[in-house]
């Protein structure tokens, strides 16, 4: 289950924070996603040589906390999308491509707000037709990773 | 989903654009206005990369982008891509189309000439000309800018005409504008007209 999504601009700076739990622990998935970001310059600055998807968006399960997995997408204009997710039990292979059909459905619904002439780049994303759609992707892959 | 624009929209609405701001909001401060079509088009520039890189794989250095700028940016705006691509290697980069498709449909009429003294009539037509593509070519270097500015390339982008559409003897010739993008940290923007000598005809403005 899809437990907190996060966009995080070019400078590590927040543009969308949004947790889907109703529990009050929203700063520690705030702290969990602060964390990622560290995992995710150390990826990228130092690329193992010998990996295949050195130049791939989607970054892959970053690290395992005790309760929660987090993935990372980062587009060429350095934007990164972070997922934190309670699925434990399901394997590696599904949630791959599970993950990087979310990260492609959410990366167009962050190009259609950013596109939004009201919008300052650098700041927020407060459309809330961006919220909505994100709730309804998010939905949709509850739905079908909950069979 | 593709969405599309009809293209003479797109032209009227630069058209207009230069008009609003050169003769109305900043009649007199010709720097001002290009200032603030520059701006508008760093902001375009800015969203439509974010769309245009978006199913691509991460660029791995500064060459990389550049030619994505030449290949799939300038398709996805101009329906072509680059025609000529140079660099010194130092940082500075020439994008070469030899046929812009913003200014296709334009030229100067050159029988509105204020009377006075006549000193060389084929400069008075390349300054009258110069000064009305000069500012169309703001918009677009705005847009090349905010594109690669996303990218992670601080840039200034300066743009050169060498050709507007000119009826002579039937022939015509495409306009040929060169981009000329250097790394600097400041936005400085100013076009140069490179002078080249042409002769019209009547040749009617298009708008």
């Amino acid at each position: 289950m899809i437990v907190c999504l996060a966009v995080v601009g070019h400078e590590n700076n927040p543009l969308y924070i949004q947790s889907f739990t109703e529990s009050d622990d929203a700063l520690k998935l705030h702290h969990i996603v602060h964390c990622s970001l560290d995992v995710i310059d150390e990826r990228v600055n130092n690329p193992k040589k010998s990996s295949p998807t050195i130049n791939e968006a989607f970054l892959g399960l970053l690290y395992p906390t005790e309760n929660y997995k987090v993935y990372g997408y980062l587009t060429n204009t350095k934007v990164k999308f972070i997922l934190v997710t309670t699925d434990l039990d399901i394997r590696d292979a599904d949630v791959r491509n599970v993950s990087l059909l979310f990260f492609r459905k959410f990366h167009a619904a962050y190009v259609d707000a950013v596109s939004n002439p009201f919008h300052i780049p650098g700041k927020k994303i407060t459309s809330k037709t961006f919220r909505e759609r994100v709730s309804s992707i998010v939905k949709s892959f509850g739905l079908s990773s909950a069979s | 989903m593709v969405r599309e624009v009809s293209e003479s929209c797109v032209e009227s609405l630069l058209a207009e654009i230069v008009l609003s701001y050169c003769s109305g909001f900043y009649a007199n401060k010709p720097e001002l206005a290009a200032r603030r079509i520059e701006a508008i088009g760093f902001q375009v520039g800015h969203q439509l990369s974010e769309r245009y890189t978006m199913d691509r794989p991460r660029f791995t250095d500064n060459l990389d982008a550049i030619k994505f700028i030449c290949k799939d940016f300038w398709s996805e705006l101009f329906k072509k891509q680059i025609d000529n691509l140079k660099t010194n290697h130092r940082g500075t980069f020439v994008l070469q189309d030899n046929r812009f498709r913003w200014l296709a449909h334009m030229s100067v009429d050159p029988s509105v000439q204020a009377s006075g003294n006549i000193q060389d009539p084929s400069a008075m037509a390349e300054n009258k000309s110069a000064q009305a593509t000069g500012m169309h070519l703001y918009f677009p270097c705005g847009i090349i800018r905010g594109a690669l500015s996303n990218l992670g390339i601080e840039c200034a982008v300066s743009a050169d005409i060498s050709n507007l559409p000119a009826f002579v003897n039937r022939t015509c010739t495409p306009p040929t504008l060169s981009f000329c993008y250097s790394c600097m940290t400041e936005a400085v923007l100013f076009t140069q007209l490179l002078s080249e000598k042409w002769l019209f005809q009547s040749a009617v403005s298009s708008f």
